[in-house]
């Protein structure tokens, strides 16, 4: 059945801007996802990546200037973290979580699981759930699935089944998804018999495809551009009420000629006073009051099946 | 991926006639003497157009309304057809909503499959007074002739079942010869020339051709992977900047009393920082006089009236 199999994965109208409100009447809401993977291929993290002196700057000089840029207008961030990285940072990810951050999954080493059989994900997801979760004190609710600078597609990748091993796994919201500009449900089948909670993700608005990208050339760096395309975002989603979402990377917007650019933005959003500045789990959850799994509505199938066509 | 073979887009840009082999080795001057010759004789250009109530200048708004069927043509995985979905849900209405605050008319350009996948945004875009127009059953042209003609025609129906209006226009590389059987009057599809112009066929043939460049489509400038590029061909643009090549273009146009035919897709142009920019670009457009918002069918007419006069 075409309905559902890869045409569309949610209703087919979003939830009406109208009916979006938002704790403490502020007037939308401001996301920040900073993804702390190294660089690496769509396979996942090598050893080799975290010898490189981008991942030094990111993990060491680049975390230090970010997290004292965050500190210094009180921005609360959702920071994404391959399970592989949990046991040799765990004093930074405790830190992060007891400034008010929220630490998420981000894979086992990063890698698209569009390349892994349903086994070998399964594993690699309850090993991330608990290699995070003895990091943490907690396990992680929300599962991050960023694209590479690398990638052909710059969305994040998902196998078929991902949806529905997270739901499994009882994670509560998927971190990343291109669907829709405000959370909205993943759901794995037309019957909805079970679907998660997304976050919304687009790639104009990640530093790493403007800052030295592609990885090779000249004339790459579009700081400028990238910060342009934020603002205008910040200002259509602060009239419509909705969510705005920027993802970091340390290794990225920290260099201080870029971090000048971000710090200033940051002060204008935070002066601004109608932000909410929540993390990805406290915007999930205030989503789901607003729009229960049980209220999404899927429009009865309609497709005629042609045999010289897609099905 | 698709059950039958398809005929590639003839643009340029998308290196169909790469060839391998002695295929189009030129052996001598004479042979593009005829090429060249036959070329132009396929292209009737009209020197000066003067548009209706004395307007200066004539703008298509075109919405592309594809929203993940190309990316399901090419195989591409969930996020990549969940960015095509956002058009369908989110980006279609806000464009509706866009262009009924500006009281302006556009063309939907629509796969016949779309009536099936939104039919709700399809009927609502001729409720509005938009022209909703053919764009392939499934954006692309099969190689069988036959089974080009059951697409072509399926879609013209599945249009009309859904808005009470059979197309006339179409954004497609079909047949021009089996187009006009159909009853279509112009394509809007290439850019032999920057001024709306008739081409004809073998066979005599004429529709007309409403110019469209790829420097007025926003995939160009925000589709990642776009024409299903790769990695290293990416050049992404904010939309502040494609903001001031469109108006430059505008300009440029008004100043010789010509045509700009936007094209616009609902997965990105659909983006809110992207109906800021085109909300900024209509107003800036509309503080001209002169400035004539139509469909492509309204110009395909007058250019029919016009080029028969």
């Amino acid at each position: 059945m075409p309905w559902k199999n890869r045409y569309t994965v949610s209703d087919e109208r979003c939830f009406a801007d109208e009916q979006v409100t938002w704790p403490g009447v502020k007037k939308a809401a401001f996301t920040l996802t900073i993804d702390l993977s190294p660089t690496c291929r769509a396979e996942g993290l090598r050893l080799h990546d975290f010898q490189t002196p981008e991942a030094f700057y990111g993990m060491n000089r680049g975390m230090d200037v970010l997290r004292q840029t965050l500190g210094k207008h009180a921005v609360r961030a959702t920071f994404a973290v391959p399970g592989v990285m949990a046991e040799a940072y765990a004093p930074l990810l405790r830190s992060l979580e007891s400034e008010g951050h929220e630490v998420a999954a981000h894979g086992w080493v990063h890698e698209d699981p569009s390349l892994l059989d349903e086994n070998e994900e399964e594993a690699r997801l309850a090993r991330t759930t608990d290699s995070l979760g003895q990091a943490l004190g907690h396990r992680p609710w929300g599962w991050f699935s960023l694209p590479r600078p690398s990638d052909k597609y710059a969305g994040g990748g998902l196998s078929d089944q991902t949806v529905a091993l997270l739901v499994k796994h009882g994670y509560e919201y998927l971190g990343n998804s291109t669907v829709d500009d405000r959370p909205h449900y993943w759901l794995t089948d037309a019957q909805k018999s079970a679907g998660i909670l997304s976050m919304p993700y687009y790639y104009h608005f990640d530093d790493q495809f403007f800052l030295l990208f592609p990885a090779r050339g000249t004339g790459l760096e579009h700081m400028d551009a990238l910060e342009r395309n934020w603002r205008r975002e910040l200002r259509a989603q602060q009239n419509r009420g909705l969510v705005f979402n920027a993802t970091v990377h340390p290794h990225a917007i920290a260099w201080p000629h870029r971090l000048w650019r971000f710090d200033t933005l940051l002060a204008d959003v935070m002066r601004d006073g109608t932000w909410w500045n929540p993390t990805a789990r406290e915007c999930t959850a205030h989503w789901r009051t607003l729009q229960p799994l049980e209220d999404v509505s899927i429009s009865e199938e309609i497709w005629t099946h042609y045999e010289d066509s897609l099905n | 991926m698709a059950t039958s073979a398809s005929r590639p887009s003839p643009h340029a840009q998308n290196a169909v006639h790469e060839t391998a082999g002695g295929e189009g080795i030129i052996k001598s001057p004479e042979q593009v003497v005829d090429v060249v010759e036959a070329h132009a004789s396929h292209h009737r250009i009209p020197d000066r157009i003067e548009w209706p109530d004395a307007n200066r200048v004539a703008v298509n708004l075109t919405v592309d309304f594809d929203a993940m069927l190309l990316r399901k043509l090419l195989d591409e995985p969930p996020m990549q057809l969940g960015k095509g979905e956002f058009g369908g849900r989110v980006g279609v209405w806000r464009l509706l909503e866009l262009f009924r605050r500006h009281n302006v008319s556009a063309t939907f350009f629509v796969p016949g499959r779309i009536c099936e996948l939104y039919p709700d945004a399809v009927r609502q875009a001729a409720a509005d007074g938009h022209e909703v127009a053919d764009h392939m059953w499934e954006h692309r042209v099969p190689a069988d002739y036959e089974i080009e003609r059951a697409h072509l025609v399926r879609t013209a129906d599945a249009l009309a079942a859904t808005t009470g209006i059979r197309p006339i226009g179409s954004r497609s590389w079909h047949d021009a010869d089996l187009m006009s059987e159909l009853g279509y009057l112009y394509n809007s599809h290439d850019a032999a020339d920057d001024r709306p112009h008739f081409v004809t066929t073998d066979s005599g043939t004429e529709l007309v051709s409403l110019p469209f460049h790829y420097t007025w489509d926003d995939a160009m400038y925000f589709n990642f992977a776009w024409l299903n590029t790769e990695n290293s061909a990416q050049r992404m643009a904010d939309s502040d900047r494609v903001l001031e090549l469109w108006w430059d273009a505008f300009q440029q146009q008004y100043k010789v009393g010509g045509y700009l035919n936007l094209c616009l897709h609902p997965e990105f142009s659909g983006r809110s920082l992207r109906i800021d920019m085109l909300d900024e670009l209509i107003r800036r457009m509309k503080s001209f006089d002169g400035v004539w918002f139509s469909t492509c069918a309204d110009v395909a007419r007058h250019m029919l009236g016009a080029g028969r006069s």
